[in-house]
Protein backbone atom coordinates (compact mmCIF):
# COMPACT_ATOMS: atom_id res chain seq x y z
CA UNK A 1 0.00 0.00 0.00
CA UNK A 2 1.08 3.05 -0.94
CA UNK A 3 1.85 4.87 2.30
CA UNK A 4 2.54 8.58 1.62
CA UNK A 5 -1.08 8.79 -0.33
CA UNK A 6 -2.46 8.35 2.91
CA UNK A 7 -0.44 11.08 4.63
CA UNK A 8 -2.39 13.59 2.06
CA UNK A 9 -5.76 13.19 3.72
CA UNK A 10 -4.88 14.31 7.42
CA UNK A 11 -2.88 17.65 4.89
CA UNK A 12 -5.93 18.08 3.40
CA UNK A 13 -7.97 18.50 6.55
CA UNK A 14 -4.88 20.39 8.54
CA UNK A 15 -5.00 22.80 5.27
CA UNK A 16 -8.79 23.18 5.92
CA UNK A 17 -8.25 23.97 9.61
CA UNK A 18 -5.56 26.49 9.35
CA UNK A 19 -6.97 28.35 6.32
CA UNK A 20 -10.44 28.69 8.54
CA UNK A 21 -8.70 29.15 11.50
CA UNK A 22 -6.35 31.74 10.51
CA UNK A 23 -8.07 33.78 8.50
CA UNK A 24 -11.32 33.71 10.53
CA UNK A 25 -8.82 34.63 13.76
CA UNK A 26 -7.65 37.82 11.47
CA UNK A 27 -11.16 38.55 10.77
CA UNK A 28 -12.32 38.29 14.41
CA UNK A 29 -9.39 40.02 15.61
CA UNK A 30 -10.21 42.97 12.97
CA UNK A 31 -14.27 42.67 14.17
CA UNK A 32 -12.36 43.56 17.67
CA UNK A 33 -10.72 46.90 17.25
CA UNK A 34 -13.55 48.22 15.08
CA UNK A 35 -16.16 46.74 17.07
CA UNK A 36 -17.84 45.56 13.86
CA UNK A 37 -19.47 41.31 13.37
CA UNK A 38 -18.95 40.74 9.94
CA UNK A 39 -14.96 40.21 9.12
CA UNK A 40 -15.08 37.28 11.15
CA UNK A 41 -17.27 35.81 8.43
CA UNK A 42 -15.66 37.51 5.67
CA UNK A 43 -12.22 35.69 7.46
CA UNK A 44 -13.92 32.47 7.79
CA UNK A 45 -15.03 32.04 3.70
CA UNK A 46 -11.63 33.81 2.66
CA UNK A 47 -10.05 30.84 4.35
CA UNK A 48 -12.42 28.33 3.15
CA UNK A 49 -11.76 29.74 -0.19
CA UNK A 50 -7.62 29.85 0.11
CA UNK A 51 -7.28 26.60 1.18
CA UNK A 52 -9.48 25.09 -1.17
CA UNK A 53 -7.34 26.83 -3.60
CA UNK A 54 -3.90 25.74 -1.79
CA UNK A 55 -5.16 21.76 -2.30
CA UNK A 56 -5.91 22.17 -5.52
CA UNK A 57 -2.78 23.68 -6.44
CA UNK A 58 -1.24 21.13 -4.21
CA UNK A 59 -2.20 17.65 -5.10
CA UNK A 60 -5.02 18.33 -7.87
CA UNK A 61 -3.30 20.34 -10.58
CA UNK A 62 -0.05 18.57 -10.20
CA UNK A 63 1.47 15.99 -11.88
CA UNK A 64 -0.41 12.79 -10.67
CA UNK A 65 2.87 11.26 -10.21
CA UNK A 66 3.88 12.74 -7.77
CA UNK A 67 1.27 13.35 -4.98
CA UNK A 68 0.94 13.25 -1.17
CA UNK A 69 4.45 14.91 -1.01
CA UNK B 1 -45.50 -9.87 40.12
CA UNK B 2 -45.66 -6.21 38.77
CA UNK B 3 -43.30 -5.53 36.62
CA UNK B 4 -43.09 -1.82 37.24
CA UNK B 5 -42.14 -2.15 40.96
CA UNK B 6 -39.66 -1.06 42.76
CA UNK B 7 -37.80 1.63 44.34
CA UNK B 8 -37.20 5.25 43.85
CA UNK B 9 -33.52 5.72 43.12
CA UNK B 10 -30.92 8.73 42.75
CA UNK B 11 -30.59 9.67 39.00
CA UNK B 12 -28.16 8.72 36.83
CA UNK B 13 -24.79 10.67 36.61
CA UNK B 14 -23.10 10.47 33.47
CA UNK B 15 -19.70 9.83 33.06
CA UNK B 16 -17.58 12.99 32.38
CA UNK B 17 -14.14 14.21 32.38
CA UNK B 18 -14.05 14.24 35.91
CA UNK B 19 -13.72 10.24 35.87
CA UNK B 20 -10.52 10.58 34.13
CA UNK B 21 -8.65 12.59 37.30
CA UNK B 22 -7.84 10.04 39.62
CA UNK B 23 -6.06 10.45 43.40
CA UNK B 24 -2.07 10.13 43.71
CA UNK B 25 -1.52 6.55 44.90
CA UNK B 26 1.35 7.31 47.45
CA UNK B 27 0.66 10.27 49.42
CA UNK B 28 0.15 13.68 47.27
CA UNK B 29 2.53 13.58 44.63
CA UNK B 30 1.61 14.21 40.98
CA UNK B 31 4.61 11.72 40.38
CA UNK B 32 2.04 9.10 41.73
CA UNK B 33 -1.13 8.78 39.74
CA UNK B 34 -2.45 6.47 38.09
CA UNK B 35 -1.53 7.32 34.14
CA UNK B 36 2.12 8.44 35.32
CA UNK B 37 2.79 4.72 37.42
CA UNK B 38 0.76 3.67 33.99
CA UNK B 39 3.29 5.11 31.64
CA UNK B 40 6.47 3.98 33.98
CA UNK B 41 4.63 0.23 33.73
CA UNK B 42 4.41 0.51 30.06
CA UNK B 43 8.41 1.58 29.92
CA UNK B 44 9.03 -1.80 31.87
CA UNK B 45 7.01 -3.28 29.85
CA UNK B 46 8.32 -2.62 26.60
CA UNK B 47 11.98 -2.86 27.45
CA UNK B 48 11.47 -6.57 29.07
CA UNK B 49 9.72 -7.88 26.15
CA UNK B 50 12.37 -6.21 23.37
CA UNK B 51 15.18 -7.43 25.68
CA UNK B 52 13.82 -10.93 26.14
CA UNK B 53 13.40 -10.87 22.67
CA UNK B 54 16.52 -9.83 21.20
CA UNK B 55 19.34 -10.97 24.36
CA UNK B 56 19.67 -14.58 22.89
CA UNK B 57 18.80 -13.60 18.56
CA UNK B 58 19.08 -17.00 16.68
CA UNK B 59 19.04 -17.80 13.10
CA UNK B 60 15.79 -19.70 13.97
CA UNK B 61 14.15 -17.20 16.28
CA UNK B 62 11.92 -18.38 19.11
CA UNK B 63 8.51 -17.56 19.25
CA UNK B 64 9.23 -14.25 21.85
CA UNK B 65 11.76 -13.32 19.53
CA UNK B 66 9.76 -13.73 16.06
CA UNK B 67 7.25 -11.64 18.04
CA UNK B 68 9.39 -8.91 18.28
CA UNK B 69 10.92 -8.78 15.01
CA UNK B 70 7.66 -8.58 13.43
CA UNK B 71 6.58 -5.23 15.26
CA UNK B 72 9.77 -4.24 14.60
CA UNK B 73 10.12 -4.92 11.01
CA UNK B 74 6.50 -3.67 10.66
CA UNK B 75 7.58 -0.15 11.58
CA UNK B 76 11.23 -0.52 9.67
CA UNK B 77 9.42 -1.64 6.48
CA UNK B 78 6.07 -0.38 6.21
CA UNK B 79 6.42 2.85 7.81
CA UNK B 80 10.17 4.32 7.49
CA UNK B 81 11.03 2.76 4.12
CA UNK B 82 7.99 3.31 2.65
CA UNK B 83 7.62 6.75 4.01
CA UNK B 84 10.72 8.29 4.35
CA UNK B 85 12.82 6.49 1.55
CA UNK B 86 16.64 5.79 1.23
CA UNK B 87 17.89 8.07 4.59
CA UNK B 88 14.83 6.13 6.91
CA UNK B 89 17.53 4.09 9.14
CA UNK B 90 18.26 6.77 10.96
CA UNK B 91 14.94 7.51 12.12
CA UNK B 92 13.82 3.91 12.49
CA UNK B 93 14.16 3.69 16.36
CA UNK B 94 12.32 7.31 17.05
CA UNK B 95 9.48 5.51 14.93
CA UNK B 96 10.05 2.54 16.85
CA UNK B 97 9.97 3.71 20.57
CA UNK B 98 6.70 6.05 19.46
CA UNK B 99 4.91 3.42 18.03
CA UNK B 100 5.37 1.09 20.95
CA UNK B 101 5.13 3.25 23.48
CA UNK B 102 1.67 4.96 22.42
CA UNK B 103 0.38 0.99 21.03
CA UNK B 104 1.54 0.00 24.71
CA UNK B 105 -0.56 2.62 26.94
CA UNK B 106 -3.18 2.67 24.42
CA UNK B 107 -4.24 -1.04 24.87
CA UNK B 108 -4.21 -0.53 28.66
CA UNK B 109 -7.37 0.84 28.25
CA UNK B 110 -9.13 -2.55 27.52
CA UNK B 111 -6.89 -5.02 29.83
CA UNK B 112 -8.55 -5.68 32.64
CA UNK B 113 -7.94 -4.54 35.95
CA UNK B 114 -6.14 -1.33 34.48
CA UNK B 115 -8.64 -0.03 32.33
CA UNK B 116 -7.45 3.04 31.37
CA UNK B 117 -5.35 4.48 28.33
CA UNK B 118 -3.11 6.95 29.51
CA UNK B 119 -2.94 8.75 26.01
CA UNK B 120 -6.81 9.96 27.34
CA UNK B 121 -4.99 12.63 29.27
CA UNK B 122 -3.95 15.32 27.21
CA UNK B 123 -0.07 15.99 28.89
CA UNK B 124 0.96 12.33 27.02
CA UNK B 125 0.10 13.19 23.62
CA UNK B 126 1.15 16.35 23.37
CA UNK B 127 5.03 15.64 24.97
CA UNK B 128 5.09 13.04 22.36
CA UNK B 129 3.91 15.68 20.13
CA UNK B 130 6.47 18.11 20.81
CA UNK B 131 9.31 15.14 20.09
CA UNK B 132 7.83 15.04 16.84
CA UNK B 133 7.37 18.41 16.40
CA UNK B 134 11.38 19.44 17.29
CA UNK B 135 12.40 16.41 15.26
CA UNK B 136 11.38 17.49 11.86
CA UNK B 137 12.08 21.36 11.98
CA UNK B 138 15.08 20.50 13.33
CA UNK B 139 15.89 17.38 10.97
CA UNK B 140 14.71 20.59 8.16
CA UNK B 141 17.01 23.05 9.55
CA UNK B 142 20.15 20.65 9.45
CA UNK B 143 19.33 19.86 5.73
CA UNK B 144 18.38 23.23 3.90
CA UNK B 145 19.08 26.03 6.49
CA UNK B 146 16.29 28.19 8.11
CA UNK B 147 16.38 30.64 5.19
CA UNK B 148 15.38 28.35 2.87
CA UNK B 149 13.32 25.71 4.65
CA UNK B 150 10.91 29.06 5.61
CA UNK B 151 11.58 30.26 1.73
CA UNK B 152 10.34 26.56 0.41
CA UNK B 153 7.09 26.44 2.84
CA UNK B 154 6.06 29.88 1.99
CA UNK B 155 6.86 30.46 -2.19
CA UNK B 156 5.70 27.00 -4.21
CA UNK B 157 5.82 27.78 -7.58
CA UNK B 158 3.37 27.90 -10.23
CA UNK B 159 1.05 30.51 -8.49
CA UNK B 160 0.25 33.96 -8.91
CA UNK B 161 2.60 36.67 -6.97
CA UNK B 162 -0.22 38.56 -5.33
CA UNK B 163 -1.79 35.04 -4.00
CA UNK B 164 1.40 34.79 -2.24
CA UNK B 165 0.80 37.39 0.46
CA UNK B 166 -2.59 35.60 1.41
CA UNK B 167 -1.04 31.99 0.88
CA UNK B 168 2.28 32.24 3.08
CA UNK B 169 0.59 32.40 6.33
CA UNK B 170 -1.43 29.85 5.90
CA UNK B 171 1.09 27.63 4.91
CA UNK B 172 3.40 28.71 8.07
CA UNK B 173 0.02 28.09 9.95
CA UNK B 174 -0.23 25.10 8.90
CA UNK B 175 3.00 23.86 9.52
CA UNK B 176 4.24 25.55 13.05
CA UNK B 177 0.83 25.29 14.70
CA UNK B 178 -1.85 23.32 13.41
CA UNK B 179 0.22 19.50 12.85
CA UNK B 180 1.48 19.38 15.81
CA UNK B 181 -1.82 20.56 17.28
CA UNK B 182 -3.84 17.62 15.06
CA UNK B 183 -1.41 15.18 15.84
CA UNK B 184 -2.23 15.15 19.36
CA UNK B 185 -5.74 15.81 19.58
CA UNK B 186 -6.19 13.47 17.24
CA UNK B 187 -4.47 10.87 19.57
CA UNK B 188 -6.31 12.04 22.71
CA UNK B 189 -9.82 12.37 21.08
CA UNK B 190 -9.69 9.04 20.31
CA UNK B 191 -9.17 7.73 23.20
CA UNK B 192 -10.62 10.13 25.40
CA UNK B 193 -13.99 9.68 23.50
CA UNK B 194 -13.57 6.19 23.51
CA UNK B 195 -12.93 5.52 27.21
CA UNK B 196 -15.95 7.79 27.59
CA UNK B 197 -18.11 5.69 26.02
CA UNK B 198 -17.03 2.43 27.52
CA UNK B 199 -17.59 3.43 30.81
CA UNK B 200 -20.64 4.86 29.78
CA UNK B 201 -22.37 1.80 28.63
CA UNK B 202 -20.83 -0.15 31.58
CA UNK B 203 -22.09 2.43 34.40
CA UNK B 204 -25.40 2.69 32.89
CA UNK B 205 -25.61 -1.25 32.75
CA UNK B 206 -24.88 -1.52 35.87
CA UNK B 207 -27.27 1.43 37.25
CA UNK B 208 -29.73 -0.36 34.94
CA UNK B 209 -28.97 -3.57 36.69
CA UNK B 210 -29.82 -2.01 39.91
CA UNK B 211 -33.38 -1.10 38.61
CA UNK B 212 -36.52 -2.25 38.35
CA UNK B 213 -37.23 -6.35 36.29
CA UNK B 214 -37.35 -4.51 33.05
CA UNK B 215 -34.70 -2.57 33.10
CA UNK B 216 -32.55 -5.38 34.22
CA UNK B 217 -33.98 -6.72 30.69
CA UNK B 218 -32.88 -3.94 28.89
CA UNK B 219 -28.99 -3.98 30.75
CA UNK B 220 -27.91 -7.12 29.10
CA UNK B 221 -28.43 -4.88 26.17
CA UNK B 222 -25.94 -1.76 27.60
CA UNK B 223 -23.45 -4.53 29.18
CA UNK B 224 -23.33 -6.11 25.03
CA UNK B 225 -22.73 -3.08 23.80
CA UNK B 226 -20.08 -2.45 26.00
CA UNK B 227 -18.73 -5.76 25.21
CA UNK B 228 -18.55 -5.01 21.50
CA UNK B 229 -17.62 -1.20 21.87
CA UNK B 230 -14.06 -2.93 23.75
CA UNK B 231 -13.66 -5.14 20.58
CA UNK B 232 -14.14 -2.09 18.75
CA UNK B 233 -11.95 -0.21 20.71
CA UNK B 234 -9.05 -2.47 20.32
CA UNK B 235 -8.89 -1.69 16.47
CA UNK B 236 -8.87 2.18 17.13
CA UNK B 237 -6.30 1.87 19.46
CA UNK B 238 -3.75 -0.23 17.35
CA UNK B 239 -4.94 2.09 14.66
CA UNK B 240 -3.99 5.34 16.33
CA UNK B 241 -0.90 3.95 17.57
CA UNK B 242 -0.33 3.49 13.66
CA UNK B 243 -1.49 6.85 12.38
CA UNK B 244 0.37 8.59 14.36
CA UNK B 245 3.71 6.77 13.68
CA UNK B 246 2.83 7.13 10.40
CA UNK B 247 2.40 10.95 10.56
CA UNK B 248 5.65 11.48 12.34
CA UNK B 249 7.29 9.56 9.62
CA UNK B 250 5.33 12.10 6.60
CA UNK B 251 6.47 15.17 8.46
CA UNK B 252 10.44 13.86 8.71
CA UNK B 253 10.20 12.90 5.09
CA UNK B 254 8.67 15.61 3.94
CA UNK B 255 11.26 17.69 6.05
CA UNK B 256 13.96 15.31 3.93
CA UNK B 257 11.82 16.25 0.29
CA UNK B 258 13.87 19.01 -1.90
CA UNK B 259 11.46 20.68 -2.21
CA UNK B 260 8.34 21.34 -0.19
CA UNK C 1 -27.32 19.24 31.71
CA UNK C 2 -24.82 22.19 30.60
CA UNK C 3 -22.90 23.34 27.24
CA UNK C 4 -23.55 25.23 24.48
CA UNK C 5 -26.11 24.46 21.67
CA UNK C 6 -22.77 24.97 18.81
CA UNK C 7 -21.61 21.87 19.46
CA UNK C 8 -24.71 20.10 19.16
CA UNK C 9 -24.83 21.78 16.14
CA UNK C 10 -21.55 21.06 14.95
CA UNK C 11 -22.26 17.48 15.88
CA UNK C 12 -25.48 17.57 13.49
CA UNK C 13 -23.19 19.25 10.90
CA UNK C 14 -20.94 16.47 10.34
CA UNK C 15 -23.30 13.80 9.69
CA UNK C 16 -23.61 15.35 5.72
CA UNK C 17 -19.96 15.31 5.25
CA UNK C 18 -19.45 11.62 7.10
CA UNK C 19 -22.02 10.19 3.93
CA UNK C 20 -20.14 12.31 1.55
CA UNK C 21 -16.83 11.06 1.99
CA UNK C 22 -17.89 7.26 2.15
CA UNK C 23 -19.47 7.88 -0.57
CA UNK C 24 -16.80 9.88 -2.26
CA UNK C 25 -14.18 6.81 -1.13
CA UNK C 26 -16.35 4.08 -2.05
CA UNK C 27 -17.00 5.34 -6.02
CA UNK C 28 -13.23 5.88 -6.02
CA UNK C 29 -12.24 2.49 -4.63
CA UNK C 30 -14.66 0.72 -7.10
CA UNK C 31 -13.28 2.49 -9.85
CA UNK C 32 -9.74 1.70 -9.03
CA UNK C 33 -10.91 -1.63 -8.46
CA UNK C 34 -12.45 -2.33 -12.16
CA UNK C 35 -9.57 -0.47 -13.61
CA UNK C 36 -6.31 0.09 -11.77
CA UNK C 37 -4.80 1.47 -14.06
CA UNK C 38 -7.21 4.73 -14.06
CA UNK C 39 -6.02 5.32 -10.09
CA UNK C 40 -3.66 8.39 -11.55
CA UNK C 41 -6.72 9.94 -13.15
CA UNK C 42 -9.10 9.28 -9.94
CA UNK C 43 -6.77 9.91 -7.25
CA UNK C 44 -7.12 13.99 -7.65
CA UNK C 45 -10.79 13.71 -8.38
CA UNK C 46 -11.36 11.79 -4.98
CA UNK C 47 -8.81 14.21 -3.20
CA UNK C 48 -10.48 17.19 -4.11
CA UNK C 49 -13.77 16.17 -3.66
CA UNK C 50 -12.86 14.93 -0.64
CA UNK C 51 -11.22 18.51 0.68
CA UNK C 52 -14.62 20.09 -0.33
CA UNK C 53 -16.92 17.37 1.54
CA UNK C 54 -14.73 18.33 4.91
CA UNK C 55 -14.79 21.68 4.25
CA UNK C 56 -18.25 21.73 5.10
CA UNK C 57 -17.44 19.91 8.40
CA UNK C 58 -14.91 21.95 9.55
CA UNK C 59 -16.75 25.26 8.98
CA UNK C 60 -18.81 23.76 11.03
CA UNK C 61 -17.06 23.19 13.61
CA UNK C 62 -15.32 26.73 13.30
CA UNK C 63 -18.93 27.93 13.23
CA UNK C 64 -19.50 26.38 16.56
CA UNK C 65 -16.89 27.69 18.26
CA UNK C 66 -17.63 31.82 16.13
CA UNK C 67 -21.47 31.78 17.18
CA UNK C 68 -22.69 32.09 20.09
Amino acid sequence: MASKDEGAFWNIISYLIAGMGFWGAAGALLDNFLKTQIFVFIGIFLGLFLSIYLIWVRYVRSDPGNLGK
Amino acid sequence: MNLLEGEVRPGFRAPDAGDFVFPSIFGDSVLTTKPVVLVFFSVILISTFFIASSRKALVVPSKIQFAGEMVYGFVRNEIGKDVIGSEFQRFVPFLFTIFTFILTNNIFGIIPLIQFPTMSRIGFPVSITIFVYLTYHFVAIRKHGLFKYLKDMCFMPGIPKFMYVILAPLELATYFLIRPLTLAMRLFGNMFAGHLLLILFTLGGEYMLHDKLIMQLFSVFSFGFSLGFTFFEFFVQCLQAYIFTLLSALYIAGALADEH
Amino acid sequence: MTGTLGIVGFGLSTIGPGIATGLIFAAYINGVARQPEARSILQPLAFLGFALAEALAILGLVLAFVLK
